[in-house]
């Protein structure tokens, strides 16, 4: 019993010693806006699919809004993160794997919102729906990715 | 089917290579139309269908005509009849040489989508989104020297007016929602009675193409009307487009009316052809998947003919007008490309 409990002091304090010396003050907001965008993306993802089984132009509408919403989140989001950055406050160094990974989610979003832009039924299907579902994958992969190479090296989180 | 793999694979590149480009904002492929030497005749080529990222707009600049005319053979001379309207779109002759100018422009669109935004905005710039007087002008020039002696505003008040066709003193004006008749007496400059409606016309919420062409039949007992779809290509769902898109004929007596003509997507035009008395109209086809297609088109209306729209995409005389409007048998008859 008593080893267990020392076991676990042991590490934790391991844990706390590979932090950065110099911490980054205050939270950086962009981390905020990229999870609202992700959740826009994602959820027309959803009503892409809802289309495409139901061919309800009402879901096609909910999924241009929310790619649109998305990527006004996401605008925002490269504004603060750039702000942040060049202001050296709150962010020590990018974090090239998530920059690269987010900025290729956005660039397809950005072109299935023109694709979503296009009348009737080719709005989504074939090629709306793929973007969107490459979009999904592109974030999940980047967050799996740069999830395990940031948290081995603790930096740039 | 070999042809067509190989077609569909080669298409694949060029398209992905669009489709790269434009998402960097450089859009830019087959934006210029065809010869249009080329393309008339009963069998006239389509060019092939494109699915743009941004489609090709060409806004017409707004300009005004200033002291310039049209240049016209000699003999023949052109200079404004008047000038000043409020978004004037037809015209119409009463029998004495009256002309009536119709000024009026269809209701404000909803917005549905973030395009609606832009399209509102590109509509605007090419001077689309005018205000409409929703009134008709009489124009009067009794010694023929072509500049009126008389300009009266014949009928106001009313709600995005297009169509006006005469039938003995029986004035009709095709609302965009409703036909209404007015009384008129040869000479009148003015029509001040209460109209009476003879029959609703598809009107809003969304009423996308809003002008109804009007027409009356030699004999007077019928009236053609013109009704667009409520779409470019049936995004705002196919319940949108109910008795739309169509040519209809109603009974003067009753107000009844029956779809003489379907497929059509924006007749905006209609007229007799004085020789064969068969009914003649210029439809308005889709937009967004190049510049000649789909191409707008004049032709005679059959009774009860099909005209291609939304389902169909041909130029061919011989299945314009068909009376099928199943889809495999269009499908097997409309040419998608052709070489």
């Amino acid at each position: 019993m008593q080893q267990h409990a020392t076991i676990a002091e042991t590490s934790f304090i391991r844990d706390a010693d590979l932090r950065p010396a110099r911490r980054p003050r205050g939270r950086p907001i962009h981390r905020i806006l990229v999870s609202f965008s992700a959740a826009y993306f994602a959820g027309a993802l959803v009503t892409d699919t809802l289309y495409w089984r139901m061919l309800d132009v009402m879901w096609e509408r909910f999924s241009i809004w929310l790619i649109t919403a998305g990527l006004i989140m996401g605008g925002l989001a490269i504004i603060a993160y750039v702000i942040d950055l060049v202001g050296g406050r709150r962010i020590d160094r990018p974090a090239w794997p998530r920059v690269i990974g987010y900025a290729i989610a956005v660039l397809l979003a950005l072109t299935n919102a023109f694709v979503h832009s296009r009348d009737a039924y080719t709005a989504v299907v074939p090629t709306g729906l793929m973007l969107s579902a490459l979009v999904v994958i592109v974030l999940v992969l980047t967050a799996l990715v740069a999830g395990a190479l940031t948290n081995r090296h603790r930096f740039g989180v | 089917m070999m042809h067509i793999l190989k077609n569909a694979r080669s298409a694949k590149l060029p398209r992905l290579a669009a489709l790269l480009v434009a998402g960097l904002g450089l859009a830019g492929c087959n934006y210029e139309g065809g010869d249009p030497r080329k393309e008339i005749g009963a069998n006239p080529p389509l060019p092939a269908l494109q699915q743009y990222l941004v489609p090709p707009i060409q806004i017409a600049r707004v300009a005004a005509w200033g002291n310039e005319t049209p240049a016209v053979p000699q003999g023949l001379q052109v200079h404004a009849l008047a000038t000043g309207f409020e978004h004037p779109r037809s015209l119409y002759v009463l029998p004495n040489g009256d002309v009536l100018v119709v000024e009026s422009n269809g209701p404000k669109p909803p917005i549905n989508r973030p395009k609606d935004i832009l399209t509102d905005w590109v509509t605007w710039f090419a001077g689309a989104a005018a205000k409409g007087g929703n009134r008709i002008t009489l124009l009067r020039d009794s010694n023929g020297d072509g500049i009126p002696d008389l300009r009266t505003v014949f009928l106001d008040h009313l709600n995005s007016p297009f169509g006006v066709a005469l039938v003995g003193n029986d004035l009709y004006v095709a609302n965009t929602d409703a036909i209404i008749r007015y009384p008129y007496q040869e000479g009148q400059t003015s029509i001040t009675a209460p109209g009476t409606k003879l029959t609703d016309l598809p009107g809003g919420p969304i009423n996308h193409h809003w002008t109804k062409a009007l027409l009356a039949s030699p004999d007077g007992s019928k009236l053609y009307v013109g009704v667009g779809s409520n779409s470019n290509i049936t995004e705002n769902g196919i319940g949108a487009e109910y008795e739309r898109a169509a040519i209809w004929e109603v009974d003067r007596a009753s107000g009844a009316h029956r779809i003489f003509a379907s497929g059509t997507r924006n007749p905006t035009g209609l007229a007799w052809e004085p020789e064969t008395r068969k009914l003649w109209a210029v439809v308005n086809e889709r937009d967004e998947i190049g510049p000649d297609l789909v191409p707008d088109y004049l032709t005679s209306v059959q009774d009860g003919g099909f005209y291609g729209w939304p389902i169909a995409i041909t130029a061919s005389i011989s299945t314009r007008g068909s009376s099928r409007s199943d889809p495999i048998w269009w499908a097997k008859r409309s040419r998608r490309t052709t070489r």
